[in-house]
């Protein structure tokens, strides 16, 4: 991180925005979610991020005590399998990545661990059509990027894979989830999960110190 | 259509509020956690069966806390499962010496955040076990039980469980007794209609006038399947065809039967239905025993139905009849 960055700011910079982000796709994921569930989705991602919002801002401590804090805040808000998978991602890569440094290389690792936990509690893999399909082709491209990039351009450099990650979803038969008891009938619409994901990963684009990594 | 809310958001807690206050004399608030425990728990050496699942499915699963049944309901927001936190919260309450069984539908959100709780809870030295119930022969073919979802065969399941644990059967005896009642009870459901979350103005799903979903899910998923709409005595045999093609093997003759109504479909068309069934489960030689026709395990305003057949021996036969208060099943 460039200093003089205030211990935390850029995981709160980060929920805030996501917040803003996934509220203005709260209706489209919802309606995803309606094709092949309940249709809840973009509310339950909402219900979560305000608690993590609200979680971060009573937390003082670096950007990966702040991140684990929100995962929890997060699971507990919002309930369900998205609120324990995104919420665990959360707080294992908040764990890993500790107290820094926050550079290329760390990111990966700690973004690996809380791929790893998300796998291991879903028992899903990639093409299952999960929101790992959005997360693993973004850890993967985030993985290739130059060790001694700033963190900001591998990020902005990674952010295509996930998109497209999420986008390919549309063409998977889901394999977990409540989704998972439909089988052809999931085709043809994206994972909200993979999808939500996606926009989360892109929230994080702006609020990383452009600047090189400390 | 949900009309009667506040703020949408505020659900959940709102109508745990107005339960315990309407039915404090078999129920109290689990403190800082979204649940109700029964009045009498914990109870020493007896095990405490707690149940959950999202919101949305009244009487299920707060509606079957009370004694002789559930000790404790974890409530999750509206179609949601409830948070591994509350989980935990709710299980600390309510743990006695002898031990915890969850019993739940088997569906993922909950799976992971009872999982997750269960693992915590033997961190600190409480024996959990759990037994998803599992009776939607929609959700997944023969072979694969296992990986069905549970919809009104919660009843029995529950009732079967809380029986055993109120009787003060160890926690092995308890959890196989409930295994067994899910291994025995088979469900299959018609839909001619949709729900409608709190707050949203339009119908999760809908279905055509005149044509009707089998199989369909609690909570919107689309069915496997779409028929035009049939006469009573067709859909009895549609739901006991489909039924009776996956009895478990030598289960005997005598069956738990529980018409189930989904939230909006009227009682006096669900006898009329009841009266094409029963004549159909005596011609294939089963007795019916006790049947229920009532609403136990709903999706909002959903109109259908679901038939759920248990296959009874004596030892659930016991169980079934032993006594029990709550909300929304009291047998004295």
């Amino acid at each position: 991180m460039s200093s003089p960055q205030i211990a935390g700011a850029v995981v709160r910079r980060w929920l805030a925005l996501a917040l803003e982000t996934v509220a203005a796709h709260e209706e489209e994921l919802g309606r995803l979610d309606a094709a092949a569930g309940d249709g809840d989705h973009g509310a339950t991602m909402v219900r979560g991020l305000r608690a993590a919002v609200a979680a971060a801002e009573k937390v003082n401590g670096s950007d990966g005590q702040l991140l684990a804090a929100a995962g929890a805040a997060f699971a507990d808000a919002a309930g369900g399998a998205s609120g324990a998978l995104v919420g665990a991602l959360l707080t294992t890569t908040g764990r890993t990545l500790g107290d820094g440094p926050y550079d290329t290389p760390s990111v990966v690792k700690a973004l690996q661990a809380g791929l790893t936990m998300v796998k291991r509690l879903g028992k899903a893999q990639p093409g299952d059509k999960t929101l790992i399909d959005a997360l693993q082709p973004f850890v993967d491209a985030l993985a290739a990027q130059p060790p001694d990039q700033p963190l900001a351009a591998a990020w902005r450099a990674a952010l295509p894979a996930a998109r497209q990650g999420a986008a390919a979803t549309a063409s998977m038969v889901a394999k977990r989830g409540r989704s998972a008891k439909l089988g052809e009938r999931s085709l043809g619409h994206a994972d909200p999960g993979a999808v939500s994901l996606a926009l989360l990963l892109q929230a994080a684009e702006a609020v990383l110190p452009s600047a090189t990594d400390r | 259509m949900t009309r009667l809310f506040n703020d949408p958001a505020d659900f959940r807690e709102e109508l745990i509020e107005g339960f315990v206050a309407a039915y404090g004399r078999l129920v109290r608030r689990v403190p800082d956690a979204s649940g109700v425990m029964a009045v009498d728990a914990p109870q020493p050496g007896k095990v405490s069966v707690v149940v959950g699942g999202g919101s949305g499915h009244y009487p299920a699963f707060c509606g079957y806390v009370g004694p002789g049944l559930a000790a404790a309901a974890v409530m999750g927001n509206v179609f949601a499962a409830p948070s591994a936190e509350q989980v935990y919260r709710v299980t600390k309450a309510v743990a006695s010496d002898a031990g915890v069984l969850y019993c739940y539908g088997n569906y993922s959100g909950d799976v992971l955040n009872f999982d997750m709780a269960e693992l915590r809870c033997q961190d600190e030295g409480i024996d959990v076990r759990t037994v998803r119930v599992t009776d939607d022969v929609a959700s997944a073919p023969r072979g694969q039980e296992e990986e069905r979802r549970g919809i009104a065969g919660d009843f029995f399941v529950f009732k079967i469980a809380g029986a055993a644990a109120a009787r003060g059967d160890a926690l092995d005896e308890v959890e196989r007794l409930a295994r067994k009642a899910n291994d025995r009870t088979r469900s299959f459901g018609v839909a001619f209609g949709g729900c409608t979350l709190p707050g949203q103005s339009a119908p999760l799903f809908t279905v055509a006038p005149g044509r009707m979903e089998l199989g369909l899910g609690v909570h919107g998923e689309p069915g496997i399947q779409s028929s035009h709409m049939r006469p009573a005595r067709e859909v009895a045999d549609l739901l006991l065809d489909t039924l009776l093609a996956d009895a478990p093997a030598d289960s005997g003759s005598r069956v738990a039967v529980l018409l189930n109504g989904l939230g909006s479909t009227q009682y006096e068309e669900m006898f009329v239905l009841y009266k094409d069934i029963n004549r159909r489960l005596l011609t294939e030689g089963l007795t019916p025993y006790k049947p229920i026709v009532n609403e136990m395990v709903t999706s909002l305003d959903m109109a259908g139905c679901s038939l759920t057949l248990c296959w009874l021996d004596d030892e659930l036969t016991t169980l079934l009849d032993a006594p029990c208060a709550s909300a929304a099943y009291t047998n004295m």
